[in-house]
């Protein structure tokens, strides 16, 4: 962790600081204090000098509290009988350490508001994406004609291309939900029967984490999402293949996975050109009984599932993110298949009611769809 | 619950008059009885509560996704008749605190019944119009105008009906020869509360019913 | 100097006024010994104390909550009970600290203070007071018996819908938070009302509103907070009632709600709440802080108008809660700057305190450390609460766990250990004997930095990103080892208060064995309640004393001799007065107040489960209420007792000067001991 934001901590946190020095120890993907993007950055000069007033006010408070307490603790020499100077207050002073207090607010006000202003006014460099949250999952719907409709849906990881303000078009299906990547920008609650929106940007291609951070029921600890920027070709490139159909597999294990798909999956999962009319048919399209679960035409494609609370891809440098170049690469088999095996049991949920039931599938079964899953890339 | 301060305590700081039934007390710090500003403060308490419906309507009433609205079942004559009728009954209200105070206690018990009759006769309105209400299609659960309506409304009516067990109270007290003179303030104590459910009444109705 | 007394006021009874027994059948409680008196008890002391007793059992359920939370939390990944069980948990354990342990914890010390502070012998309503405290009681036992009736709410405190609604919350957890917490609203409404006209109307002769020591003007301003905000969050829970149990359409989404309005409606009561929860614990600490320095309060005027400030402004900032609800940037900025504003009253306290322990000679008791304690972290809460104001930092910050560090700061190293000095501040004024100050020093030093280590780590987790109300957490983050070292200290947080019960237990052991008169005035203090004995008798006052500046009683004991300089001329066993006055009529105790506050629960059950037992509460209410209405103001052959003191060891000291109720005038009393005066009675 670099140094400047031990330093920050430090003043910010106020705390015995012999506590803080190792908290540089570990990488936190999901830093507040880390921005990678100009949005995130914007608040982070902001709060800098608010967190240094902070300190000041602190170290002025708790350093004029041990002085006075030393100064003027009752010492054993002292004659009790004499009393201390009866001082009952004094006018001037008290207005003084009134107004100076508001005066430094004000400054931090008109930071504070023109800053708000800033973030606020930003407008889409083109791309909109529809985020929707849903217990305990994300979905985007992205629209890259711009003719109204959307030509795609993906799930967990939402992918935008580098260097462009990106607008997000918030809402909910079920609770209220809260979509937070630290490091682009503050969150934004996803609100049933609202739309709210929020402005990403990342500096540069890479991987940005964060998770739903307004409670929403069971497992609200794993609901993931993570943004994945792209270069600005590799993202037209992205579009294009997201937006085909996947691909039925002919033969071997995916074959019969594919099948296995199409009759035990369908009322919940869509994955367009396996199983269209199943899907049409059985889908319950009811929110409720689990009903609407991510679409997974090209689940291959991303970093993570379940919400993004599992890699779907071995994480091979050992930062604990999947990047892009990683996808594709090594299959997190294990995961997967516990998965299959028995959501329920690797992620809370109510089955009855949300989330996805354990399907009772047999060893020879989760093989096939697991085959199969890795074909939908 | 704090209609109950009505007959509450009667303590003082300094007072040398032991349990004197509902008399006024002179030795408060403020002047003013406990019972009544015991009211008072719970007349402002209340006004949040109303408020805090009042501005749920506000927000909820043309958010329904489906029918029928305060257009389709809203008979404001009708309202307007019960509304006139609750505006009586703080006049004949007033006329009982000041019979009382002028210790005629039997026009006090005349004009106590009355304003029961007249808050009998608005909520015979309410009972009315809710049931008519419900035949025209507008249930407690049909959308969300009829949950907020009906709670608004309810809640009022919910107010006015202690109001009318008060009433009966002070009226069976005044049988008993509990109210007098002396304890004129307990019945305009009572009276505070019943005004203050008229003019509530008045802005719920202008809300409600008069604004489109 | 003498004491000023007040005169005797004539005594003036009128024909009719002679306590009847109107229907025959009511009669009031005679004893005032045995646990049965404390059942009817309308004293306000003991009404204070059973408010004390019962917000620290709360505290430990709360606190045992917290500590199963913690083990959870102290390494990633954890499954030592499930995601549902972990909700209830980190629900019911915000919901009792909040409204059962710091709202009746400012309570108790109110109800036992307030009275006394302003010279009166009781507060306006006793009856209704005793309710208050059952109400809160009943409410609080239901809300926790949800705990064996399917499980707690699991919708968190602020309940925000729609999770909270039948559809995403089918259990009836969330039943019980929204009628439970009606029914301690209730309890808080009556008491607040109470408390209220209690300051307004009872104080003493020459107690004008500028002379009444800080803790009432704080407690003043808490319940005129508390009877303005209780109504909007009842609106907000009879809504969510109305959803649950009635299917109305207030959250329904599809229905076209909107479900900011819960939050609204939460907040409106919510933020105030906030304040309501720290101003007692600011005037406790007010009051400890003069004392150990021995000097008067710093700008007496300041530290009352800053609360009342604090108390208005408190109003304007509810939706600094939901910056990130998407309330559009113009709300954003206006609720940015009032909160920013709001932190100038509360700084102004700090400094306050800061500069009445200036040229001091300060005496390091335990309460006074509790007092430095609450005003060393209390700072540290109120910065981060600036950092929040900042509405675009506040989008980070939000939700994680640098909030729970935040409000963790300013309630318990704010609220929390005001209230614990002033346990010990007041404790010899309540029992008649001092908690031990060697162990008060442990208690103090081991909470302290236990509290720090529990919370403290906290603002490191939430700038790193981790979420509030996660049953567990992904390793990789960052987020183990600060975790790990929070879990630590909220068991060291455990044991601190352990050192407490047993400082409780070893003082009151040590003072049966060995009873040492503490004397009215152990700590040397300012207000009226050191002027009366230490346990304080049944009625308080023997002669109500009439007030001629702040500090009355401290004035009596020093005063500037001819140089102008202050000197003692008179210790406080001197001046205080004997607690053997005569001839106080207090108010008789009675059933109904807790009869009338059983009945609500039942209501709450029955409309959960069964209407039917609804019906019986409905009936055991509106009894109680018709007999709390019939029952007579004193009952005729309790007329020659009177209460017990303080905590019932005592015996009746008093005699009536009374007649038994057959009409006889009250005899006159001695002359020059006492006046016959009520301490407030009933009907």
């Amino acid at each position: 962790m670099p140094r400047r934001r031990t330093a920050r901590r430090l003043l910010a946190l106020a705390l015995p600081l012999i506590l803080l020095l190792s908290a540089c120890a570990s990488d936190a993907p999901q830093d507040t204090l880390e921005p990678k993007g100009p949005i995130a950055r914007d608040i982070d000069n902001l709060v800098n000098p608010v967190f240094l007033v902070a300190a000041a006010v602190f170290v002025f408070v708790e350093f004029g509290v041990l002085y006075l307490v030393f100064r003027f603790r009752r010492r054993h020499q002292d004659n009790d009988s004499e009393l201390p100077t009866q001082t009952h207050g004094n006018t001037k002073l008290e207005i003084g350490w009134t107004v100076l207090p508001a005066v430094i607010l004000a400054v931090v006000a008109v930071g504070t508001v023109s800053t708000l202003f800033q973030i606020e006014d930003r407008e889409s460099d083109g791309l909109t994406v529809q985020v929707t949250g849903h217990q305990w999952w994300w979905s985007f719907d992205y629209d890259t004609d711009g003719d109204g409709e959307v030509d795609f849906r993906t799930a967990n990881d939402m992918v935008i291309p580098a260097g462009q303000n990106v607008e997000l078009e918030i809402t909910s299906a079920d609770v209220i939900h809260s979509f937070w990547i630290p490091s682009l920008n503050g969150k934004k609650d996803a609100v049933p029967g609202r739309i709210t929106t929020l402005t990403l940007n990342a500096d540069e291609p890479g991987t940005y984490v964060g998770q739903c951070t307004e409670f929403c029921g069971l497992s609200h600890a794993y609901m993931r999402q993570r943004v994945v920027a792209l270069p600005e070709d590799e993202f037209e490139q992205w579009l294009a293949d997201q937006a085909e159909p996947a691909e039925m597999p002919t033969e071997g294990d995916a074959a019969l996975g594919a099948e296995l798909f199409a009759t035990q999956c369908s009322r919940c999962h869509l994955a367009r050109g396996i199983n269209d009319e199943q899907y049409e048919e059985e889908g319950s399209g009811d929110d409720l009984i689990a009903g609407e679960a991510p679409d997974l035409t090209h689940f291959a494609s991303r970093g993570a599932f379940a919400g993004a609370t599992f890699d779907l891809w071995n994480d091979l440098d050992g930062d604990d993110i999947v990047e892009a170049d990683e996808i594709g690469v090594e299959l997190n088999r294990a995961d997967l298949e516990a998965w299959l095996r028995d959501p329920p049991g690797e992620k809370p949920m109510a089955p009855e009611s949300r989330g996805m039931p354990n399907l009772e599938l047999q060893e020879e079964q989760i093989d096939q769809l697991v085959a199969f899953l890795e074909t939908l890339d | 619950m704090t209609e109950t301060a009505v007959d509450e305590a009667l303590p003082s700081a300094a007072g040398a008059e032991p349990h004197a039934h509902g008399a006024p007390s002179h030795e408060t710090s403020t002047g003013i009885s406990n019972e009544k500003l015991a009211m008072w403060v719970f007349l402002g308490s209340d006004c949040l509560l109303f408020g805090g419906l009042i501005s749920t309507y506000l927000l909820l009433r043309h958010r329904s996704t489906s029918g029928p609205g305060p257009e389709d079942v809203f008979d404001i004559p009708f309202t307007s008749v019960s509304s006139f009728v609750l505006l009586m009954s703080s006049l004949t209200m007033a006329l009982a605190v000041g019979a009382i105070h002028r210790g005629d206690v039997r026009r006090c018990r005349t004009w106590l019944v009355t304003t029961a009759m007249l808050g009998g006769v608005f909520i015979a309105g309410q009972v009315y119009e809710f049931t008519s209400f419900v035949k025209e299609g507008l249930g407690y659960t049909t959308n969300i105008f009829g949950s907020a309506f009906f709670t608004l409304t309810g809640f009022h009516g919910v107010h006015v009906s202690v109001g009318i067990i008060f009433l009966m109270s002070l009226f069976v007290m005044s049988l008993r020869g509990k109210i007098t003179q002396e304890s004129a303030e307990t019945v305009e104590i009572f009276g505070l509360y019943w005004h203050f459910v008229d003019i509530v009444w008045i802005l719920i109705f202008t809300v409600v019913y008069l604004i489109p | 100097m003498a004491i000023v007394e007040q005169p005797t006021a004539p005594l003036e009874l009128t024909t009719g006024t002679t306590p009847t027994r109107p229907l025959g059948v009511f009669t009031r409680p005679q004893s005032t010994t045995g646990w049965r008196s404390w059942l009817t008890t309308v004293d306000h002391k003991r009404i204070g104390i059973m408010y004390g007793a019962a917000s620290l059992f709360f505290f430990a359920v709360g606190g045992i909550e917290a500590l199963l939370i913690r083990a959870q939390l102290a390494a990633p990944g954890q499954k030592l009970y499930s995601a549902d069980l972990y909700n209830q948990l980190f629900t019911m354990h915000g919901v009792t600290m909040i409204f059962l342990v710091v709202i009746p914890l400012g309570a108790a010390f109110m109800n036992y203070l307030i009275p006394l502070q302003i010279g009166a012998r009781d507060v306006a309503f006793p009856r209704l007071n005793a309710f208050s405290f059952w109400a809160f009681l009943f409410g609080g036992i239901m809300l926790n018996t949800s705990w064996f009736m399917g499980g707690g709410a699991e919708g968190g405190w602020f309940a925000y819908a729609p999770n909270t609604g039948v559809t995403f919350s089918p259990g009836h957890g969330m039943d019980f938070y929204a009628i439970g917490l009606q029914i301690t609203g209730i309890a808080s409404l009556v008491g607040s009302i109470n408390l209220i006209v209690t300051v307004l109307n009872m104080r003493a002769p020459g107690m004008t509103l500028m002379k009444m020591p800080v803790f009432t003007w704080m407690g003043f301003v808490t319940q005129m907070l508390l009877v303005f905000a209780l109504p909007v969050i009842s609106v907000a829970l009879f809504l969510l009632t109305f959803d649950r149990l009635y299917d109305a359409n207030f959250f329904n989404v599809e229905a076209g709600a909107d479900p900011l309005l819960w939050q609204h409606l939460f907040w409106i009561f919510g933020h105030p709440e906030v304040y309501i929860l720290i101003l007692p614990a600011f005037g406790v600490v007010s009051e400890i802080i003069p004392v150990f320095s021995r000097k008067p309060i710093f700008g007496y005027p300041f530290m009352v108008f800053s609360g009342i400030a604090i108390g208005f402004m408190g109003w304007g900032v509810w939706a600094h809660h939901m910056f990130a609800s998407g309330l559009g940037p113009i709300s954003v900025a206006a609720f940015s700057l009032s909160t920013m504003f709001i932190a100038v009253p509360t700084g102004v306290k700090i400094l306050n305190w800061m500069a009445t322990m200036w040229g001091g000679k300060l005496r390091f008791t335990t309460p006074m450390l509790f007092a430095i304690g609450l005003v060393t972290m209390f700072t540290i809460g109120g910065l981060s609460g600036v950092t929040h104001a900042v509405s675009p930092a506040d989008t980070q910050q939000t939700d994680t766990y640098y909030i729970v560090a935040h409000f963790h700061y300013v309630l318990f190293g704010g609220a929390l250990m005001a209230f614990l000095g002033g346990f010990y501040f007041w404790w010899p004024k309540v029992f008649g004997y001092k908690l031990d100050e060697k162990l008060g020093k442990w208690h103090f030093w081991t909470i302290l930095v236990a509290f720090n280590l529990t919370f403290g780590p906290m603002h490191i987790l939430g700038l790193q990103g981790m979420p509030r109300r996660m049953h567990t957490y992904i390793e990789g983050y960052g987020f183990e080892f600060w975790n790990a070292v929070s879990t630590a200290g909220a068991f060291l947080i455990a044991v601190s208060m352990l050192i407490f019960a047993a400082n409780i237990i070893k003082s009151h052991r040590a003072h049966k064995r060995n009873p040492v008169e503490v004397g009215p005035d152990p700590w040397d203090a300012r207000s009226l309640e050191w002027s009366v004995p230490s346990p304080v008798p049944a009625h308080n006052f023997d002669v109500v004393p009439t007030v001629s500046r702040l500090d009355e009683f401290w004035h009596r004991k020093y005063q500037e001799d001819e140089t102008g300089k202050v000197v003692r001329v008179a210790t406080g066993e001197e001046v205080a007065q004997k607690g053997d006055g005569t001839g106080v009529h207090l108010p008789s105790p009675s059933y109904w107040p807790l009869v009338l506050a059983f009945g609500l629960p039942l209501i709450g059950y029955g409309l959960i489960f069964n209407l039917g037992i609804a019906a019986v509460g409905g009936v055991i209410v509106v009894l109680a209420g018709f007999a709390w209405g019939m029952e007579p103001a004193d009952d005729p052959e309790a007329h020659a007792l009177a209460h017990t003191n303080g905590h019932g060891d005592g015996h009746v000291a008093l005699t009536e000067g009374a007649g038994d109720g057959d009409g006889e005038e009250p005899a006159a009393v001695p002359a020059g001991t006492a006046s016959d005066e009520e301490a407030g009675s009933d009907d």
